[in-house]
């Protein structure tokens, strides 16, 4: 039987109970087991998911050492020889996973957005250069099959009620990587516009007016977001970028205001259920994606829009 | 201090041209450029030589030799060194490849700390910081967007790092490899007149396997790990679109569909 082995993060443990879904598309309808291994204490959300959770118990480890997490992992998949290893691409996944790829010498493959099997042959799709273009890409060796996921991509939407069992594990050696976390200041949490059901989003058409966004976001009970043009002129931050560099969002309305919708940004969008494009070039890419094109100036449409429904009375929508 | 920056030079993402034809991308080298992560390396090195002008820096990249007159560009602005690990038989390296060439050249080199970006704007997998580490013993941290200077010699380093949600500041041990981002905002001096003409050719010096001695099946296509099998742009669903003005019309079309869907 195929073993799958996911990475549990601490800062994400949701969205690393979802790579169970890439685990499936993987290793298909044969039979697999699929293991999270965890270094942080909170697996709630992964018992019921998984058929075992490995939990690691030193408590020595720092967490955001990649030199001592990688350790463990390898002694962890030497111990274990599972046949795939998935890891989410956070901040601490992404330096972990290359990390493991070269202590195991094995290919990795980077931010996965999708993943296709046929027969026995596996094609790992990931975007290149900023998003613009996709590569399919093969894995070459004996594995084991390993890549990092892009969050929000996959959503596990199997059995959470399984009944998971729990090893605890003592590493035999932990690597001090002479790391030392100094001090932490959270940021202020503007929103986060992955769980936002509008999205009012503007791209370089309305540069000059994104403040507007705003005022017609407030109207609908939604967020602004952005396209990378906004974020890179630093009009906007970099917390509320949607697309390839910024986030996978999957709102029920995503009102695209002059964002042209080149495939870095068209990315960031999975699951939307409405779209409206407003553009004054029609036929650029985010229109075919539209349920609504609406064809003209996109600052000047806002404003009307937003008027409207102040107009109507349109009632403000909790958030 | 010793330091080296690893560098990367990458297409303009913004205006390459596409093949659709034979789905190749078209690189038109007069239009690379030092990848952003990467110019914040070089600049921040640059800045601690400004201040202690005995430290010694060095910039090293794996390309093609027709990069050589951006390397230049950077010897022209103080950087000491600049190495070029350049072969025809690196060619298609994935990334277990290209870090395990560079870790060699590395491997013989003395230096305090190691310097990279942390993405590369072309391949974006930020495989090579954390792979060139693990080859070296190094630890390695990306997303810095700051680096102390006044914290900053031979025994460690303490820098921030800045997540969606936080900022971290960490002491790091050296030798070991940091990579910053854009939003570091360290940026490039420009070269002054008198050195734009300068002849910088003596520093900078090209690496074949000759010197690193892989055996051919060891590295390029044929070494890698992973291989492209096709790459194209996205096709997408599309929809049955209705297209409307932005005049009062159109606001009142739109309106309604919002009005429909409950969205107002």
């Amino acid at each position: 039987m195929k073993r799958c082995l996911v990475y549990l993060d601490a800062a994400e443990i949701r969205d690393s109970v979802d790579l169970l879904e890439a685990a499936r598309r993987i290793h298909g309808e044969e039979a697999y087991e699929t293991v999270g291994a965890a270094l942080h204490r909170d697996i709630d959300p992964a018992m019921g998911a998984f058929d075992r959770v490995i939990q690691v118990t030193r408590p020595d480890i720092k967490l955001y050492d990649p030199a001592a997490v990688t350790g463990v992992m390898l002694e962890l998949q030497q111990a274990n020889g599972f046949d795939s290893i998935l890891v989410p691409a956070t901040p601490f996944g992404r330096m972990l996973a290359p990390r493991l790829a070269m202590g195991l010498g094995t290919g990795l493959v980077a931010d996965v957005t999708a993943i296709r099997k046929e027969g026995d042959a596996l094609e790992i799709i990931r975007p290149a250069f900023s998003g613009r273009l996709l590569a399919g890409i093969r894995f070459i060796g004996d594995g084991p099959i390993m890549m990092s996921i892009r969050q929000g991509v996959f959503q596990y939407g199997g059995s959470r009620d399984k009944k998971t069992l729990l090893d605890r594990y003592v590493p035999a050696h932990v690597r001090d990587g002479k790391i030392r976390r100094l001090a932490v200041k959270e940021k202020e949490q503007i929103y986060d516009i992955r769980k936002s059901d509008v999205l009012v989003s503007g791209g370089g058409g309305v540069k000059k007016n994104f403040h507007q966004l705003e005022r017609l976001a407030e109207k609908l009970g939604g967020h602004v977001s952005a396209s990378r043009k906004i974020v890179d002129s630093g009009i906007a931050p970099r917390s509320i970028q949607v697309g390839q560099s910024g986030k996978t969002v999957s709102p029920r309305l995503y009102m695209a205001l002059g964002i042209y919708g080149a495939v870095q940004h068209v990315e960031g969008l999975k699951r939307v259920e409405h779209i409206i494009a407003v553009n004054v070039n029609k036929n650029a890419p985010i229109c075919s994606l539209a349920d609504i094109v609406v064809e003209g100036d996109a600052g000047t449409f806002v404003e009307k829009l937003a008027d409207k429904i102040e107009a109507q009375g349109g009632h403000q929508n909790e958030h | 201090m010793n330091l080296i920056c690893l560098v990367k030079f990458v297409p303009d993402v913004d205006n390459f041209t596409y093949d659709y034809e034979n789905n190749v991308l078209i690189r038109d080298t007069s239009r690379l450029q030092l990848n952003p992560d990467d110019a914040c390396a070089v600049a921040f090195a640059l800045k601690i030589k400004a201040a202690e002008p005995d430290t010694f820096v060095e910039v090293v990249t794996m390309a093609p030799d027709k990069v050589a007159p951006h390397m230049e560009d950077l010897l022209r602005i103080g950087v000491d060194r600049g190495s070029l690990i350049s072969d025809t038989l690196f060619a298609g390296s994935d990334t277990w490849v290209t870090a395990s060439v560079l870790s060699r050249y590395l491997s013989d080199r003395d230096y305090d700390v190691i310097l990279t970006g942390t993405h590369a704007i072309d391949g974006d997998t930020s495989h090579i910081p954390a792979q060139v580490g693990a080859c070296l013993g190094l630890n390695q941290l990306s997303g810095i967007i700051s680096i102390d200077p006044e914290r900053f010699d031979e025994n460690a380093a303490v820098c921030d790092v800045e997540t969606e949600s936080e900022v971290s500041t960490y002491e790091m041990g050296l030798p070991a490899i940091l990579s910053v981002t854009r939003e570091s905002r360290y940026r490039l001096p420009y070269p002054s007149r008198k050195d734009l003409e300068r002849d910088v050719s003596e520093r900078l010096r090209v690496i074949s396997n000759r010197d690193l001695g892989f055996a051919p099946d060891q590295v390029g296509l044929a070494g890698s790990r992973t291989k492209v099998i096709k790459t194209y742009t996205k096709e997408f669903d599309t929809k049955d679109r209705i297209v409307v003005r932005a005049d009062d019309a159109g606001v009142d079309f739109v309106y309604d569909f919002l009005k429909q869907k409950g969205f107002v």
